[in-house]
């Protein structure tokens, strides 16, 4: 009986390592030794006629074999198929380019504005949207932009009639707003606005902006610098030189003007203007301004998108030239 | 305003250099840009020319011989003002100019230069390169240019804000820095001239408004001439040219103290009589700077004997100024009203120096010291006497107003805990008097700061000059949650996402159109007053054209496959008025060339309409499970176009771009289509949640049937009919093949193949449930639309 294991196992072994190249050879082999009328399952018929006390060993033996040829069988198997597939795969040229896609892209205005949008989101700033049309009134009187007063011409405006204009800014929302709800309130407002400007590199006659205000009790100016200087460092990045200057804007009071360091320039770059809303304009949506303070800010989108990635000339923002649009898609 | 920065020491101890001092003044409101001006030029020296002879070889250029002190330098020049004695600015071999213009020895027609005359352009001066500069005798030759002169001239150029007129003068920028560094201000050296009562002035004001304050008197005697040199140096740096001794006298004053006055020859002005008064409808005046106005009643005239002879708080006439035969002078320094002047200066669209102080508002109480400064330096380099008396006419003189300003108001708007010291420190230094209390001060700002009228300007002033940022910074925005819609835009997200996955590049395109594009639909645009240009005297009322224009645009750049989207607003003019106007968000795009790329591995198919309608079909009816339905209707800007309909609305058009319409390109755009949506109807559809739908786990069944039906016969039609009949049996008809061949099925027939998916929602679908549904299909099919099995 042995012996007769032994035999069966060379045999296998050599058969194994002759002849089967291919998937066929590789089932004769297996019929021959692992069929159910194999060399195995014949060893196992005779293990009846072995002698009672060596039957459980030499059972043992023989699973041992079976288990051993299967095993060696199944790795055969593997790398003849294995070896099977690549032989009838096609030939392929990796170095060939890839079917493209073509690419789209959402405006780097856009995107821009999603970047502040979800800054400001974050500070717990609501959203809200008005009207590109409106009256003298909220663009500028209920801002505390006096008739005939030189800070008129700092937004030369279109007029569709003597009492209604294409906003120059998105303030006039804040106005709405305020008229329709009571305080507190914490709003960026993004939307185009116009102004009468020739075009030019730096300047056209329509942009982006996004303005934003808060009114609460004690609103102060600390805070609007803290809230500022959080924008602009998500926005620019942590080490982000800024610097907060004194300006004019009728609609604020402190007014300032923030600049951030552009160390390829070597100079300042204004970003954005803020300040306190003015107690004026407090009273004129019916706030009483001892008890309501505020603060406010308003950006370009065009502005901060030109900063953020060395845009030279505003006109590439309006003309949808698509090999401006690929670089930022 | 252009300061100058040695006219600022003057007045206030100024240690820092010009980069620091723009850098304070910036930090105090008054926004300082400093022009490039080099601090030493080094080998520009002060040269004599010794002696000039010309050019052999050319008639414009001259052989110099420049002494530096110590040799001699032969050079070329050119300058027609060049003379021998004159001291000059010399750049010698190896010195560089502004600009990085770098002077080296050089070959003239055969001549040799060593050098440079500069004029003072070349300098960085001023803008002036007609000739050479020609400096004062004073100097030593061979001294370094700008330490020993050059030095004059350095400025720093301050945007002074509309609420500032204060800051409008040398004094007025001293004072603030003065402030800020807590150092005294030095006060202004002027004498009260005592006139004689030799002349007699009879001043006129019609309306007390337009004018409160008017002070005249007349000098004679007059010499005019140029002025000296200090004084020609001081306009210089502070960007003016040097006109007259008279005329730079007013014109120094304005620097100085920032009031604006008026010299009129006196001789032209009948009887001394001065009558303030508006404009008469279309009378004309010419001004000194030759312009010929016809003014209107907004205007604010000086007039003498029915005639205007200035353009009061703006600019005089030509007819009343002073001239060199001028020996008589009639000084004005007067106070007219802010808002009467712009207006004046508005409606003739005229801004000048004068204008610009007196419509932010000048100080009324400035007028007599401006008067008395102008009567001094006229006699000092003039030679003038007065000889009227100060003729003031001032009924109600404008007072201080009196403003409460509280520490704790500091506090609550600013955030900072100042000591009262530096409260107090700020407020004298501004000139601002002010009476302490226990816990604030009774002020009162001076009537040069029309902009302080109430405490939150007084607070502004105090933070102004703290400094912003020495204001702490606090990071606790405090305040209440609210539960208001977040973006009621972002409803359009998906649109911008789906399209940019699907290959368009969003646009952004100017809102602003001509006459023909926004008139293209049948809807009124709204109409601009005053536009920029023709061209953009509208507002677009589709964003179709603004499509096509950047369309045409890349076409002409070279870019021959592309699509392109805009999300944007749009206007019409439903009635007069605002209520008239309505704006509408719109998606449009526009699509060219092909779809794909030609690659090795195949060719790219063009964009047609059925592009299009996968892109809208992908974009809406499989979010939000409705359906598009198109029916053919003609539109401006289409040659062959279709109304689009979602949820039975019809919201928009899609088609062929029309070539009218892209005239101006020469290659093929038969691949030029384009569609436009207006989202408005659809809006309540884009905010919809999707709900799940649960899953059909039971068997399909395919089925395909091939009908044979006339070539006019629409697939829809098919569809619809297939849908009809197999009810909700039915998941899915697609028309899958398309057979057009007149020997094979007849003339004017086609085979039409229909792929239908059928499902059951709760069991398992069988041949014996299938098989009497396409058997009624081909039934009705037959019946209705002449089809025909094909087999």
């Amino acid at each position: 009986m042995q012996e007769q294991l032994e035999s069966v196992r060379k045999s296998f072994l050599t058969d194994l390592e002759s002849f089967p190249d291919n998937s066929t050879g590789l089932q004769d082999l297996k019929t021959k030794y692992l069929g159910r009328k194999g060399q195995v399952a014949s060893l196992f018929t005779h293990l009846g006629k072995v002698d009672n006390a060596d039957r459980p060993k030499f059972g043992q033996l023989l699973n041992l074999l079976k288990n051993e040829l299967q095993s060696l069988y199944d790795k055969k198997e593997l790398s003849i198929s294995a070896k099977d597939a690549s032989s009838n795969r096609p030939y392929i040229d990796i170095t060939l380019p890839g079917r493209s896609p073509s690419n789209g892209s959402i405006h780097i205005l856009e995107q821009t504005l999603l970047e502040i949008k979800e800054i400001f989101k974050s500070i717990g700033f609501n959203i809200a949207y008005g009207p590109e049309v409106d009256d003298d009134y909220h663009n500028f009187t209920a801002l505390n932009v006096p008739e005939h007063h030189p800070s008129r011409d700092m937004q030369d405006t279109f007029f569709i009639d003597p009492q209604t204009v294409l906003r120059s800014h998105t303030s006039n929302v804040q106005i709405h707003l305020m008229e329709t709800s009571d305080p507190p309130l914490r709003f960026i407002v993004p939307g185009r606005v116009y102004r009468n400007e020739a075009i030019g590199y730096k300047s056209y006659c329509l942009f982006h902006q996004v303005e934003g205000i808060y009114i609460n009790q004690n609103v102060t100016f600390s805070q609007l610098k803290g809230c500022i200087e959080y924008f602009v460092k998500k926005m620019f990045g942590p080490k982000k030189k800024m610097r907060f200057r004194p300006s004019f804007f009728p609609f604020t009071e402190p007014s300032a003007e923030v600049d951030m360091w552009d160390d390829e320039k070597n100079q300042w770059m204004e970003i954005l203007g803020c300040g306190m809303v003015d107690p004026a304009v407090i009273s004129n949506v019916g706030y009483d301004p001892e008890k309501w303070k505020g603060f406010a800010f308003g950006m370009g989108v065009e502005r901060i998108a030109m900063l953020k990635h060395k845009i030279n000339d505003i006109r590439l923002f309006y003309n949808g030239d698509v090999r401006f649009s690929e670089q930022f898609s | 305003m252009i300061v100058s920065f040695d006219w600022l020491k003057d007045f206030t101890q100024i240690d820092e250099s010009r980069e620091e001092l723009a850098e304070i003044l910036s930090s105090i409101g008054l926004e300082a840009e400093i022009k490039p001006f080099p601090d030493i030029l080094a080998g520009v020296i002060i040269g004599i020319v010794e002696n000039t002879i010309k050019h052999p070889d050319a008639d414009k250029l001259k052989v110099c011989t420049i002494n530096d002190g110590v040799k001699t330098h032969q050079v070329i020049c050119g300058a027609p003002n060049i003379k021998a004695g004159q001291k000059i600015p010399f750049a010698t071999v190896g010195s560089v100019l502004p600009g990085n213009f770098k002077i080296k020895k050089a070959n003239i027609r055969g001549i040799d230069s060593f050098g440079m005359v500069c004029s003072e352009r070349e300098l960085n001066i001023t803008d002036e390169h007609e000739g050479i500069m020609v400096l004062p005798d004073g100097l030593k030759i061979g001294e370094n240019f700008m330490t020993s002169y050059g030095y004059k001239f350095s400025s720093i150029e301050i945007d002074i804000t509309p609420n500032r007129p204060d800051a409008f003068s040398h004094y007025g920028v001293a004072r603030d820095l003065a402030t800020y560094k807590n150092n005294p201000l030095k006060p202004l050296k002027i004498q009260n001239a005592k006139g004689k009562n030799l002349e007699e002035i009879t001043i006129s004001i019609e309306n007390q408004e337009d004018c409160p304050r008017y002070i005249a008197g007349v000098v004679n005697n007059i010499k005019v001439g140029p002025s000296p040199a200090w004084m020609v140096e001081r306009l210089k740096a502070s960007g003016l040219r040097s006109i007259n001794n008279v005329v730079d006298i007013s014109n120094y004053v304005l620097l100085e103290i920032g009031h604006p006055t008026h010299i009129f020859d006196s001789k032209k002005i009948k009887n001394k009589e001065i009558l303030v008064r508006r404009a008469k409808k279309n009378e004309k005046l010419q001004t000194l700077d030759g312009n010929n106005y016809e003014l209107t009643i907004e205007n604010l005239v000086i007039a003498n004997s029915n005639d205007p002879i200035a353009l009061a708080g703006v600019i005089g006439g030509m007819k009343s100024s002073v001239t060199l035969d001028t020996k008589s002078v009639l000084i004005e320094s007067a106070y007219f009203d802010p808002i009467t002047i712009r207006k004046s200066s508005k409606v003739l669209s005229l801004s000048t120096d004068a204008s610009k102080r007196f419509e932010r508002g000048s100080d009324p109480n400035v007028c007599d010291k401006a008067f008395h400064r102008i009567v001094q330096l006229l006699q000092e380099l003039a030679g003038g006497e007065l000889v009227s008396r100060m003729i003031d006419i001032y009924p109600n003189p404008i007072k201080k107003q009196k403003i409460k300003l509280r520490k704790s108001e500091i506090f609550y708007v600013l955030g900072l805990d100042i000591a009262m010291e530096n409260v107090e420190n700020i407020l004298a230094g501004l000139e601002i008097d002010f009476e302490k209390k226990v816990d604030s001060w009774i002020c009162k700002p001076p009537t040069f700061r029309p902009d302080i009228t109430r405490e939150i300007d007084l607070i502004e002033e105090v933070a102004r000059i703290f400094g912003y940022n020495n204001i702490p910074i606090d990071n606790s925005i405090n305040g209440n949650y609210n539960f208001l819609e977040s973006d009621s835009e972002n409803k359009y997200d998906f649109i911008r996402n789906y399209c940019a996955g699907l290959g368009f590049h969003q646009i952004y395109s100017n809102s602003l159109q001509n006459q023909t594009d926004s008139h293209r639909s049948d809807l009124i645009p709204v109409k601009m007053l005053n536009p920029l240009s023709r061209d953009m005297a509208f507002l677009r009322t589709h964003l179709i054209i603004g499509l096509i224009t950047s369309a045409i645009f890349n076409i002409k750049n070279g870019t021959n496959n592309f699509r392109l989207f805009e999300l944007g607003n749009t206007h019409q003019q439903l009635k007069a008025g605002l209520e008239g106007v309505l704006e509408s968000k719109h998606f449009a795009g526009i699509i060219f060339g092909k779809n794909s790329i030609d690659s090795i591995h195949g060719e790219g198919s063009l964009e047609d309409i059925y592009s299009l309608k996968g892109i809208l079909s992908f974009i809406f009816e499989i979010k939000f499970n409705t359906k598009l339905e198109y029916k053919e209707e003609s539109f401006n800007c289409f040659d062959g176009s279709y109304a689009i309909f979602i949820n039975r609305q019809k919201v928009g058009y899609m088609g062929k771009i029309s070539d009218s319409m892209t005239s101006d390109i020469k290659i093929n755009k038969s691949s030029l289509y384009g569609f436009e949506i207006n989202l408005e109807p659809i809006k309540d559809m884009l905010n919809r949640n999707n709900k799940f739908k649960e899953i059909n786990l039971y068997p399909e069944i395919n089925r395909d049937l091939n009908l044979v039906l006339s070539s006019n016969q629409d697939a829809g039609d098919i569809v619809k009919l297939i849908s009809k009949v197999g009810k909700k049996l039915i998941k899915k008809i697609t028309p899958s093949n398309l057979f057009n061949n007149s020997e094979t099925l007849g003339l004017n027939l086609k085979s039409l193949t229909f792929s239908i998916v059928f499902q059951h929602p709760s069991k398992t679908l069988e041949d014996k449930d299938v098989n009497p549904i396409i058997d009624e299909i081909i039934r009705v099919a037959e019946k209705d639309f002449l089809a025909k099995l094909r087999v």
